[in-house]
């Protein structure tokens, strides 16, 4: 355990300070019985598969942003393709949480003509690939830099994690605000569908 | 920019500018203001009070049918080093810091859309007045005027939830450390409005309790 709280605060410019982003992993990483008042910590809240299905599939729109090698990379690139379309930042505890559930998809969907593109916010390759290495898994699906924001807020994201899941005529048609288990059966089926679309 | 509403990301956004293009002005105000005159009395939510076994640091935890609501403290020194590793000008980082702020969980666990607008937060102090709480619109204005263009860590203002969505960010409240404070907020589900009121909460201090 506290080899995993080292790496929850390893980030941080000041390691030592007590942080949201440990409390958050804690509640996050913990199974706590419910008790009275003062417990240790609030129970952890486990992460739930339900995504959002949209009334009506908006277009998504396209952009175009650099990846860990610097290379451009568009969205329009993988039309064609299943996309799951995640925003996130090191600091976000759900991201963390839910990062290894979408490498799993992605390992096991990604051979037929699934992708995940995991947008991080606000921050720089050499910090995002030092963060990639802490976590259990390493991701191998494609990370894309929106430095300033600028494709969140096209996409009207407020919060972070969110997820689009784009189908293959390149439309979103699910949504989900907060961490997810995409890890789930359900969200397995959910994509398996839209494959055969 | 297109899709954000037809995405539901900002369904808010478009009633109102459903409401000001269609000459509906006159009615939106008689339909803000009956609300404004609906006094919805706070319920009793189950409150439970936490204690970090490493930090000794406090957090609050409202349970409602449906809704709950997380209130973490956050030291000053642990807001200062968010912002500073996010690169932000020295000032701004420490006017942040002097901010009382909360980590804050908000999470819809009902079956139905739920959404809230930190707008229509308050919060007590000891001297029983109340105050607005400082919303992400407000501090995103402030630091856009500082050349700050980051749009996260801070609890967004109105979100519209589906069922499992969650959502997480700080409350700022301008307060000195270890200030005990009250805060009501207010949340909206089947198209009822609810509030709850967290009577005991209190400002990190300087110093985690346990270091």
């Amino acid at each position: 355990m506290k080899a995993f709280l080292k790496i929850c605060v390893a980030h941080l410019s000041k390691p030592r300070v007590p942080s949201l982003y440990l409390l958050g992993a804690l509640v996050l990483s913990l199974s706590l019985p419910a008790a009275a008042v003062r417990a240790a910590l609030p129970p952890a809240p486990k992460l739930s598969h339900t995504l959002t299905k949209l009334k009506t599939p908006v277009p998504a729109p396209d952009f175009t942003l650099k990846n860990m090698d610097d290379k451009p990379q568009s969205l329009s690139d993988y039309r064609g393709k299943v996309v799951m379309l995640n925003f996130w930042a090191s600091w976000c505890p759900p991201c963390r949480h839910e990062m290894p559930s979408m490498e799993s998809i992605f390992q096991d969907m990604g051979k037929q003509g699934f992708v995940v593109l995991a947008v991080n916010q606000f921050e720089d390759s050499d910090h995002v690939f030092a963060y990639m290495g802490q976590l259990s898994v390493f991701p191998t699906f494609p990370i894309l830099f929106d430095h300033k924001g600028k494709v969140s807020q096209m996409y009207g994201v407020k919060g972070l994690p969110t997820t689009l899941l784009i189908d293959k005529q390149g439309r979103v048609v699910y949504r989900a605000v907060g961490g997810r288990d995409f890890d789930h059966p359900a969200v397995r089926k959910l994509v398996r569908e839209l494959l055969k679309k | 920019m297109v899709c954000t509403e037809k995405l539901g990301l900002r369904s808010e956004f478009s009633y109102y500018a459903f409401m000001k293009s269609s000459g509906l002005r006159i009615v939106n105000f008689v339909l803000l203001s009956a609300l404004t005159l609906v006094q919805v009395a706070p319920v009793n939510a189950d409150v439970q009070t936490f204690t970090d076994n490493n930090s000794g640091l406090l957090s609050w935890k409202a349970q409602h049918p449906g809704f709950s609501l997380q209130f973490i403290q956050l030291l000053p020194d642990y807001v200062r080093a968010v912002y500073s590793a996010r690169g932000l000008p020295k000032k701004v980082v420490e006017l942040m810091a002097s901010y009382c702020i909360f980590g804050t969980i908000i999470k819809n666990e009902s079956d139905q859309p739920l959404s809230y607008r930190v707008a229509n937060w308050r919060y007590v102090t000891q001297d029983g007045q109340s105050h607005p709480v400082k919303t992400k619109t407000q501090w995103l204005k402030e630091w856009r005027g500082m050349g700050v263009a980051f749009r996260f860590s801070l609890l967004p203002d109105d979100q519209i939830f589906a069922p499992g969505d969650w959502s997480q960010g700080f409350t700022t409240l301008p307060l000195p450390p270890d200030t005990p404070v009250a805060l009501h907020y207010s949340w909206t589900l089947k198209g009822k409005k609810h509030e709850g009121v967290f009577k005991n909460l209190r400002c990190a201090p300087v110093k985690a309790p346990r270091s």
